[in-house]
């Protein structure tokens, strides 16, 4: 870094006019740049708006992607109940009445009543409507051509039976003006609160982000993933990998490069066999818990028996992961140090460790950072092997946000995936990861790096 | 202190790059180890100060061996070529680091008192607060210097010091490294491979080839009689021109290519017909004496106060002269000049001087 630089040459170049260079480089850059520009748009700013999208919306899979129906179920019924709304006004709009005419005589007809008992009726009741199913069927019963059977009777009078429940409605105005004739007596506003509420479709809605922020179960995501990505960060990704790094820096070439070979072989695994194999390592009947045994310690599932231990496994199987990353970063960053400065503090009398500790640590300050920075970052959206491993268990000790989100939006077992709720929280994940890489290129400093050509031509 | 090498062999991959290597440098004494490019030099000191063991022999500070010590106990100082300061601490760390790892903790006073005496000594009191990268070169090299120095150490050692300064620095720092070791009365031993350096710094010099010294002497015994026609090569900016030839009668030289000149007069009762080599510097060539050459003028080297001919006495002979600037001769111009025989050095066909 050249502190010494002349700060008013500093101030001159950076106020000469660069505009008239930049119109033939910028064409050619953009050609260039073109499909990187592509695929950044398909493969990240695309997918991230999506995100934005739907995390603003209640899409689920009983919503589904398409236009939605007005239907009042009787589940709703029960919702809109919980939510204050009258016994009495529930009561009219679940009410089954009955009506003859000319829709209800064609349906009967189509259902296969007789031809001459539907001429009666449409003779005797055209135009009647009901309150009770039962007077109908008692009128009904007077009828000469009235089946014998009272059950023929009953199946028939309810053919003209009709309510509102689970009826679709492709547009509001239809559910609502069957229900002002079905149930008159309901008000108004009620009414459209029931019409708004029965629409099965998705809806813009803030709704994920208020439930994001009220509910209880966010705090403990919150501190799981705290804990999950400081405890991996510092104790392997830092922790191990440059513990690792000083250890094969100071053993000779050939071992510490098998050495180094070996701990790629977690991040080179496929995830799903090093999710298996660690299942075989820490199940009950797997290595661990017989080793236990034999010594005399608790033998369980490592895994998921307990929450001490499922966390244990869990930070150990990513850490493992990370730590070939932090490793091959600070040994390139080891071996930059001249070897001469080693020799010299050798010379000066430091003993092994006062070398490691007061030449060599402080020097790696920018690489732990550096590993520091990236891993919070790939940390922080991981799930994949916590959802093969302990799959947020036991319980949900061990779910943390994306995980959580993950299965809101994929993969769940009540079949109900809340995709609008699993993209708020995927939303947040965006944000927070922008914010740190933010806070991380400051600290590196990223726009000197590129901002100012190393070569000025 | 005194500084022993006895017999000291060092193999990388079981080949010895030095094998049997004997040297003493007296206490108080500036030795320089002089060679070319991968004689061993490097190694030879780096052994000194213990970053490679020995693989033979023993290395003595004193009456101590230190040979089996490692670097830490050994009470080396060394300048490396690069410095190689410590780029996260100032100028005043890099110096009190050699007195803040001790075992024995010196107090904090004690060793600000120190690193400020050696600064003050090696006149870099204002730098003390910078880091090197705030360091011109030869800034970097004094506080590598007093970083060496700060321990008091038995033996100084110095690795190509001023091979990275530019020439008007490497002339400064070349009397100020000499400055310190004179008033510290330190051992110490430079390695270069300029001649210029070695001779103007060192009480005596050693010159290396192939992982052996071939002669030790002081600088001026050196110039006037080198031991072998390697070291007379070696020695002597512009260098010195080499006539193979044979003895002829009358105590006379002469070469197939046609040239002849007298002997030197402590080898004119050779037999004829004995190969042997003369070696004749520019400054003997032009400046009185028995011989005489002549030939046409094939360069000229202007220098300033001095100027560089090359004269063609043969063909396929060049002698080269030295001379105070004169313009009466120029390139093409046929000359006579004057050889002084008698102190023209001879070498016998396996290169030993006669
Ligand atoms: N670590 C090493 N491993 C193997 N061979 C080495 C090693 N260091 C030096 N050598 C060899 O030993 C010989 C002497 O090397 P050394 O560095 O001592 O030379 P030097 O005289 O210091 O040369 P220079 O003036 O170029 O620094 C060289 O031939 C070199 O190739
Ligand atoms: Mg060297």
């Amino acid at each position: 870094m050249s502190s010494f630089a002349d700060p008013t040459l500093e101030g001159a170049r950076s106020s000469r006019p660069s505009r008239a260079r930049r119109a033939p480089v910028s064409r050619l850059g953009l050609i260039l740049m073109a499909p990187a520009m592509l695929l950044l748009t398909l493969f990240f700013f695309l997918p991230v708006a999506l995100t934005g999208v739907f995390a603003f919306t209640d899409l689920s899979t009983s919503t589904g992607i398409g236009r939605g129906d007005y239907v009042v179920t009787p589940n709703l019924l029960r919702e809109l109940g919980d939510r204050g709304m009258s016994s009495a006004d529930l009561e009219a709009v679940s009410r089954a009445s009955v009506t003859v005419d000319a829709e209800t005589i064609e349906r009967a007809r189509a259902a296969g009543v007789d031809g001459r008992f539907l001429d009666d009726i449409e003779g005797d009741f055209l135009g009647r409507s009901f309150d009770a199913p039962s007077d109908f069927e008692r009128d009904l019963r007077r009828l000469r051509t009235a089946p014998r059977r009272a059950r023929d009777l009953k199946s028939a009078a309810a053919l003209f039976e009709t309510s509102v429940l689970n009826q679709r409605f492709t547009t509001s105005d239809g559910l609502s003006a069957k229900l002002e004739t079905l149930a008159p007596e309901v008000t108004p506003a009620a009414r459209a609160q029931i019409v708004d509420a029965s629409y099965t479709g998705a809806r813009f809605t803030t709704e994920n982000f208020e439930r994001l922020a009220t509910q209880k179960e966010t705090a403990r995501l919150v501190a799981n993933t705290f804990l999950y990505v400081g405890a991996t960060l510092s104790l392997f990704n830092v922790g191990l990998g440059l513990f690792l790094a000083v250890v094969l820096f100071y053993t000779p070439k050939g071992m510490s490069s098998l050495f180094s070979t070996l701990w790629l072989l977690p991040r080179i695994t496929p995830v799903v066999l090093y999710a298996v194999m660690w299942k075989w390592f820490t199940w009950e009947g797997g290595f661990l818990p017989i080793l236990a045994e034999q010594v005399g310690l608790p033998s369980f599932n490592y895994m998921k028996g307990s929450v001490v231990t499922a966390w244990a496994t869990m930070i150990t199987l990513n850490g493992f992961i990370g730590a070939s990353f932090g490793l091959i970063l600070f040994s390139g960053a080891l071996r930059a140090i001249p070897v001469q400065q080693l020799w010299a503090s050798e010379v000066d009398g430091a003993s092994r460790w006062q070398q490691v500790r007061r030449i060599i640590l402080p020097q790696m300050r920018w690489p732990i950072l550096f590993v520091t920075a990236y891993q919070t970052l790939s940390l922080l959206s991981s799930y994949e092997q916590i959802w093969l491993t302990t799959n947020g268990g036991p319980g949900r000790t061990t779910t943390v946000w994306a995980l959580e989100a993950f299965k809101t939006a994929l993969s769940n077992y009540t079949g109900n995936l809340e995709y609008g709720m699993g993209a708020a929280m995927a939303l947040v994940l965006v944000v927070v990861g922008l914010v740190l890489s933010l806070i991380y290129l400051r600290l590196f400093k990223f726009n000197e790096l590129v901002g100012r050509p190393k070569i000025e031509i | 202190m005194r500084l022993h090498l006895d017999n000291f062999t060092k193999c990388f991959d079981g080949t010895p790059v030095i094998e049997g290597l004997n040297l003493t440098v007296e206490d108080g004494e500036m030795l320089a180890l002089l060679g070319p490019s991968g004689c061993g030099k490097s190694t030879t000191l780096l052994s000194i100060c213990g970053i490679y063991r020995a693989d033979g022999g023993r290395i003595l500070f004193g009456d101590r061996d230190v040979s089996a010590l490692p670097s830490q106990r050994r009470n080396v100082g060394v300048v490396f070529q690069n410095y190689a300061l410590y780029p996260h601490l100032t100028v005043e760390e890099n110096i009190a680091f050699p007195l803040t790892v001790q075992k024995k903790r010196t107090d904090k006073a004690e060793v600000a008192r120190q690193v400020r005496e050696i600064a003050e000594l090696i006149h870099i009191e204002a730098l003390l607060s910078r880091r090197p990268a705030q360091l011109s070169g030869g800034q970097q090299q004094r506080v590598a210097l007093a970083r060496a120095l700060v321990r008091k150490p038995d033996v100084l050692l110095l690795d190509e010091p001023l091979a990275n300064l530019d020439a008007k620095l490497r002339l400064e720092m070349r009397s100020e490294i000499r400055r310190l070791q004179l008033e510290t009365g330190i051992t110490a031993i430079l390695v270069t491979h300029d001649q210029v350096e070695a001779m103007s710094m060192c009480d005596r010099v050693a010159i290396m080839d192939k992982g052996e010294i071939l002669q030790i002497d002081s600088p001026t015994e050196m110039y006037r009689a080198p031991a072998n026609r390697f070291v007379a090569g070696f020695l002597g900016n512009p260098p010195i021109t080499f006539l193979d030839g044979q003895t002829a009668q009358e105590g006379r030289f002469a070469m197939a290519e046609g040239l002849t000149l007298p002997l030197p007069a402590h080898l004119r009762n050779m037999p004829a017909g004995r190969p042997i080599a003369l070696g004749l510097r520019p400054e003997h060539f032009g400046h009185g004496g028995a011989g005489q050459a002549s030939g046409r003028v094939t360069f000229v080297e202007p220098q300033g106060r001095e100027m560089l001919f090359d004269v063609q006495a043969a063909p396929g002979v060049t002698l080269r002269s030295i001379q105070p600037t004169r313009d009466d001769v120029a390139i093409g111009d046929e000359v006579t000049w004057s050889i002084d025989a008698d102190r023209m050095l001879a070498f016998d066909a396996d290169g030993r001087r006669l």
